[in-house]
């Protein structure tokens, strides 16, 4: 692990200050991942600017029926609240299924947001990868991809977002807080992270200095039902091959809305709006389903190592639709 | 000096009772589960060094220059060490074949092979000076399978070898082979009805033990060292670390810290001749403790292996003949590789009579990790091969895969395709006939009140199907494992027991070299110097060197080896107090000279229950002390054209049941019971004996649906070196494991008992995959599987 200073921010003002005034220096919220990119050496910073206890630990209820979570607010406080998991099951749902107890309880919102990917080359500080060390070359490519995109990758880049939240979040239309250098502004969560294009490196718009303050999720109708299925190689403590998050509005047996995104397929969560197109107005039926999931797995461009995503995230996002409108088991 | 407590100087102080056949609780039980217990990551002395590795970043290359100037002269660097600082002429170590450079010389092998080491007065400053060593490589072919390794023109991944197969093997890229040929298939496969054929592939399995390599070495004042470790066999090590060092083997004194799990991983050396090399040159204690990461590539795994099989039956249910071919990928270094060959091929048709087999195993030098010993060790992959043969040809038959394999079932008395004969009991049948007649768990067991539990279903917490789509599969295996060292190896054990009167009590003290790696040897141990000495109070010293060998903590054969030695030694302790009590008591009751006399209860007793003195009267201040070496009978090694020979000791069988349920429309599987039946000749410690086949049990499952370390097969490069990469079961992955105990005593054993430890990792695995099988129809020749090969199934 490279030395570093450590220093713990006050108020967002001088969080934002602090890292404005060094080039190589990094936030720490809850550290389940920079930690271990730490250790690795995948992260070198001069400075660590402690911001775990800035005031922004509170979910407070927008007007409305909205909900804003607070960057610090715990994974598992999260999951548990009393009010996500009434209007937003979905996102709880999501929440639990991640990483473990201990980790859940350490890792903030902002945090399981901007986690980096987990891709096994961008960890190994021996091999090249773009995304660490930029302009160096995908070792990916060709190499073992079990784990990679199937969706939106590049030629420099076929990693995939690690956060089941951030799926959640994705198909919520959630509403990204942000505080920078330049004062404050809204991300929608659609345009929060990036396709890694030629600059995987950046994994989300934001700018050096840029802190995410909170979350707004936008009210959902009480029609709406929401789902969170993962599906991994193992019961728990293991990251999603393929996930899926819809939220489903059904009115006398037609689709009135539909939001749906794709965990553990591409480099950001997935938003299939391409599947939602063909849904809304349609049927809620088996038939509608699979033809909406092929609708967005079109594009899809797997190689050997990801193929078993295709008929996989299409399962996945046809039993958690067929889920959601109560429909008889096959 | 911290030298922290080992789990066999715990026994003093624990007040566990009990002999043989009691489920005498582990002494170092509690202090495992409240993380009191202290491992050998936990060693620590006064103004100690700290040493740290720097291993390759590729696979296979030439060594062009090793720059370590700039890590010298990194401050807090004590030492800095390669090839060319090495002490003496012999430079290489090895289990069977002495081909592993201390420190890579001229190339490397494999990916995370040792280059050059540091020792720092911090940790981070080693491996920071670490990072400034200047490697220069020159990449050279990678060689990573059958093909490339056996190709006419194949660079060769030892040059010059003169290890003692080198004169049998077709290739000098494989390090041995083992055909064996018996009775005449060719002519036995035209009676066949049905001929079924196949090729399986077993994936790379880690032992994926908790407790990372470590170890600390203490240079002494004699120019020896003292170095306190977690391995499986002290001895071996020991031959093995003095000759690099230049030092007699009495300087080097080595004693067992605390083990986290071993598995067949410590059997060969990490860090033992790294911490003394260190600290001899430093003057300085050394402390060594791998990281996850490096742990890696810090052992040996279970070898990848790809088998073809082809079994003919006749049409009521007999098979007629096996053809198979098993080749096991050895890495880039012997480690035990000869010795799983010999494995493979002699357990390949597994625990059924077929007089006319054609079997040949062997195992390659490649550029991938080295592999070796690991539970199961050979047997593992071809049982995971044949018992899918024999579901396939059961199916062929239409009959009953249980009853297919109960008629052509071993027994006391077949003749193995070696040409020698089980001459112990062989309930092949019986044991299937348990697992099968034991009830089947409820369906649709994860329906409750308040909907589906999820932990019951596959996806488990991940939440996905509530029972839909959810089918279910049950399937069958067994298999046999040899115990013991085989082929003619002189496999002994050691055993110091002293007995003496302390405070008016008889006390006997065990002292041996055996590696308690989590076995629960040394509670076996106490427990069998209670019941052959009639004492309450054992003292189980900590194993070192200061002891005759234990022999290795592997092969199923510590209970039946040590534990052996231990009863030897105390019945021959026994006859000397014995005779202490006919001097001093002998004229007092004619029992001393016409009776036979026990210890039990503190006293000497007649075989009619009758006592006639107190031991510790017998013992006064006297001393009673042996050392004495235990011999299981003689092996022969295999012939190496034929494969004929009584090469094996002992045979340990085990049988599965395995009840899945899967998700087939997202490929998730649950095992909702895994029932095994096994026979353990005699149950030393019944509690312990169900935790080692539980824990088998669940290293199987582990191979059969997530284990596998995955190697870049164009770069040979270790893709998954982490618990977040190389998933093991979690407890919601493990299944229910009901477990069925005979005890079939084998009388060329002590005790009649039967090693047990690896049987039950044999037959777990196929088992599983058998039940996914019928629960999907799908074919699933390789393990271990997952999601992508069972969704939309």
């Amino acid at each position: 692990m490279k030395p570093f200073a450590y220093r713990r921010a006050d108020d967002v003002a001088a969080a934002v200050a602090l890292l404005s005034q060094d080039r190589h220096a990094v936030f720490l919220g809850g550290g389940t991942n920079l930690v271990d990119h730490l250790r690795l050496g995948v992260a070198t910073p001069d400075t660590l600017v402690d911001v775990s206890r800035l005031p922004l630990d509170r979910i407070e209820e927008l007007p409305g029926g909205g909900l804003r979570v607070g960057a610090t607010v715990r994974n598992s406080d999260l999951a548990a609240d009393p009010l996500v998991r009434q209007r937003y099951p979905v996102l709880s749902q999501a929440l639990l299924s991640g990483a473990s107890g201990q980790l859940r309880n350490a890792a903030t919102t902002a945090g399981n947001l901007l986690q980096r990917t987990r891709c096994v080359y961008f960890q190994d500080v021996t091999t090249a990868c773009n995304k660490r060390d930029p302009g160096s070359g995908c070792s990916a490519l060709g190499g073992y991809q079990r784990y990679h995109a199937i969706l939106g990758a590049s030629p420099e880049c076929t990693a995939t977002h690690p956060s089941d939240m951030a799926v959640a979040m994705a198909a919520l239309d959630a509403v990204v807080q942000v505080v920078g250098p330049d004062g404050e502004r809204a991300v929608p969560i659609g345009d929060f992270h990036r396709l890694p294009g030629d600059r995987p490196h950046h994994d989300t718009v934001l700018g050096h200095g840029d802190l995410v303050t909170a979350v707004d999720l936008p009210p959902l109708p009480e029609t709406v039902r929401s789902r969170y299925r993962k599906v991994r190689d193992r019961a728990s403590y293991a990251f999603a091959l393929v996930s899926v998050a819809a939220a489903l509005d059904v009115r006398d047996g037609v689709v009135a809305d539909v939001r749906i995104a794709l965990g553990g397929v591409a480099h950001k969560p997935w938003r299939a709006s391409l599947a939602e197109q063909e849904l809304r107005g349609a049927p809620a039926t088996e038939d509608s389903f699979r033809r909406a999931a092929e609708a967005e797995l079109a594009a899809a461009q797997p190689v050997d190592g990801n193929a078993f995503k295709v008929p996989l995230a299409r399962n996945t996002l046809v039993a958690t639709l067929r889920e959601l409108t109560g429909g008889t088991p096959r | 000096m911290g030298i922290t407590r080992t789990p066999t100087s715990l026994t003093q102080s624990s007040a566990t009772r009990g002999g043989i056949g009691e489920s005498t609780l582990r002494p170092d039980g509690t202090l495992k589960v409240t993380g009191e217990f202290a491992y050998s990551s936990d060693l620590w002395h006064e103004d100690m060094l700290w040493g740290y590795t720097l291993r390759s970043t590729v696979a296979h290359a030439a060594i062009v220059s090793i720059d370590t100037s700039e890590a010298l002269a990194t401050s807090g660097v004590y030492a800095v060490l390669t090839y060319d600082d090495l002490p003496t002429e012999v430079k290489h170590y090895g289990l069977e074949i002495r081909d592993t450079p201390v420190l890579a010389h001229g190339k490397v092998r494999h990916h995370g092979e040792p280059v050059a080491l540091v020792a720092a007065d911090h940790p981070e400053t080693a491996r920071r000076a670490a990072a400034k060593i200047r490697v220069e490589y020159d990449a050279l072919p990678v060689i990573t399978d059958e093909a490339s390794a056996t190709a006419p023109d194949a660079v060769l991944v030892h040059e010059g070898r003169d290890d003692h197969h080198i004169g049998h093997v077709p290739h000098p890229n494989i390090v041995h082979r083992q055909p064996i040929v018996r009775g005449d298939a060719d002519r036995a496969a035209e009676r066949a009805d049905v001929v079924v054929s196949g090729e399986y592939v077993f994936g790379m399995q880690d032992q994926a033990f908790l407790g990372p390599e470590s170890g600390l070495a203490v240079p002494a004042e004699d120019g020896g060292v003292d170095l306190y470790v977690a391995t499986q066999w002290l001895h071996s090590d020991l031959r093995q670390i003095a000759p690099v060092l230049g030092l007699p083997e009495r300087k080097v004194r080595m004693t067992l810290s605390g083990v986290g799990g071993a598995f067949g991983g410590r059997e060969d050396l990490s860090m033992q001749i790294h911490g003394c090399l260190l600290a001899l040159r430093t003057g300085k204690p050394v402390k060594i403790v791998y990281n996850r990461f490096e742990s890696f590539f810090g052992h040996v795994h279970r070898h990848p292996a790809r088998l073809w099989y082809e079994h003919g039956a006749t049409r009521n249910g007999k098979l007629t003949h096996v053809r198979c071919r098993i080749v096991l990928d050895g890495g880039a270094y012997a480690s035990a590789s000869p010795a799983v060959v010999g494995n493979a091929a002699s357990l390949s048709i597994g625990p059924y009579v077929v007089e006319d087999v054609d079997i040949e195993a062997l195992a390659l030098y490649t550029n991938n990790p080295p592999c070796g010993a690991m539970r199961g060790f050979g047997a593992v992959q071809a049982c995971f091969a044949y018992e899918a043969q024999m579901d396939k040809v059961a199916a062929e038959l239409g009959m009953d895969p249980v009853e297919f394999r109960q008629v052509n079932a071993m027994e006391q008395g077949t003749v193995m395709p070696t040409g020698q004969t089980v001459d112990s009991p062989a309930p092949v049948a019986e044991l299937l006939r348990r697992v099968k007649s034991r009830p089947l768990p409820p369906e649709r067991q994860w329906e409750t009140t308040e909907g589906a539990d999820v932990r019951a279903l596959p996806g488990g917490l991940s939440n996905t199907t509530h029972g839909e789509g959810v089918v279910r599969g049950v399937g069958y295996a067994v298999g046999i494992k040899n115990v013991g060292f085989s082929e003619g190896f002189d496999d002994y054990s050691t055993a110091r027991v002293r007995m003496q009167v302390i405070n008016g009590e008889p006390v006997a003290t065990v002292h041996t070299a055996m590696a308690e790696v989590g076995q629960g040897g040394v509670t076996v141990h106490a427990q069998i110097a209670r019941s052959e000495l009639g004492v309450t109070q054992v003292t189980i010293q900590p194993a070192d060197t200061q002891v005759g060998s234990a022999g290795s903590t592997s092969a199923s054969r510590q209970t039946y080896m040590t534990g052996g030695a231990v009863k030897n030694t105390c019945e021959a302790v026994r006859e000397k107090v014995l005779d202490l009590g006919r001097r001093r008591f002998g004229s007092y009751h004619p029992a001393w000279a016409t009776a036979e006399l026990l210890l039990e209860g503190g006293k000497v007793v007649t075989d009619g229950g009758e006592a006639l003195a107190d031991i510790a009267d017998v013992l006064e201040d006297d001393v009673v002390d042996l050392e004495l070496e235990f011999r299981h009978r003689p092996t022969q090694a295999f012939d190496l054209r034929t494969g004929q020979g009584n090469g094996h000791v002992q045979y340990s069988f085990a049988a599965h049941r395995a009840v899945v349920e899967v998700d087939t429309e997202l490929g998730l599987v649950k095992v909702v019971e895994l029932a095994c039946a096994q026979d353990v000749g005699k149950a030393l410690n019944p509690l312990s004996v169900v935790g080692q086949i539980q824990g088998g049990t669940t290293q199987g499952l582990g191979v059969a649906v997530m284990e596998e370390i995955v190697v870049d097969p164009k770069t040979a490069l270790v893709r998954n070196p982490s618990f977040t990469d190389y998933l093991i079961p979690t407890i919601l992955d493990t299944p229910t494991i009901p477990v069925d105990v005979l005890e079939l005593a084998d009388e060329h054993a002590p005790y009649g008992l039967r090693g047990i430890g690896e049987a039950p990792t044999l037959s777990s695995t196929p088992a599983v995959l058998a039940a996914i099988r019928q629960a999907t129809g799908l074919e699933l020749n390789r393990t271990p599987v997952r999601p992508e090969h069972l969704t939309g199934s």
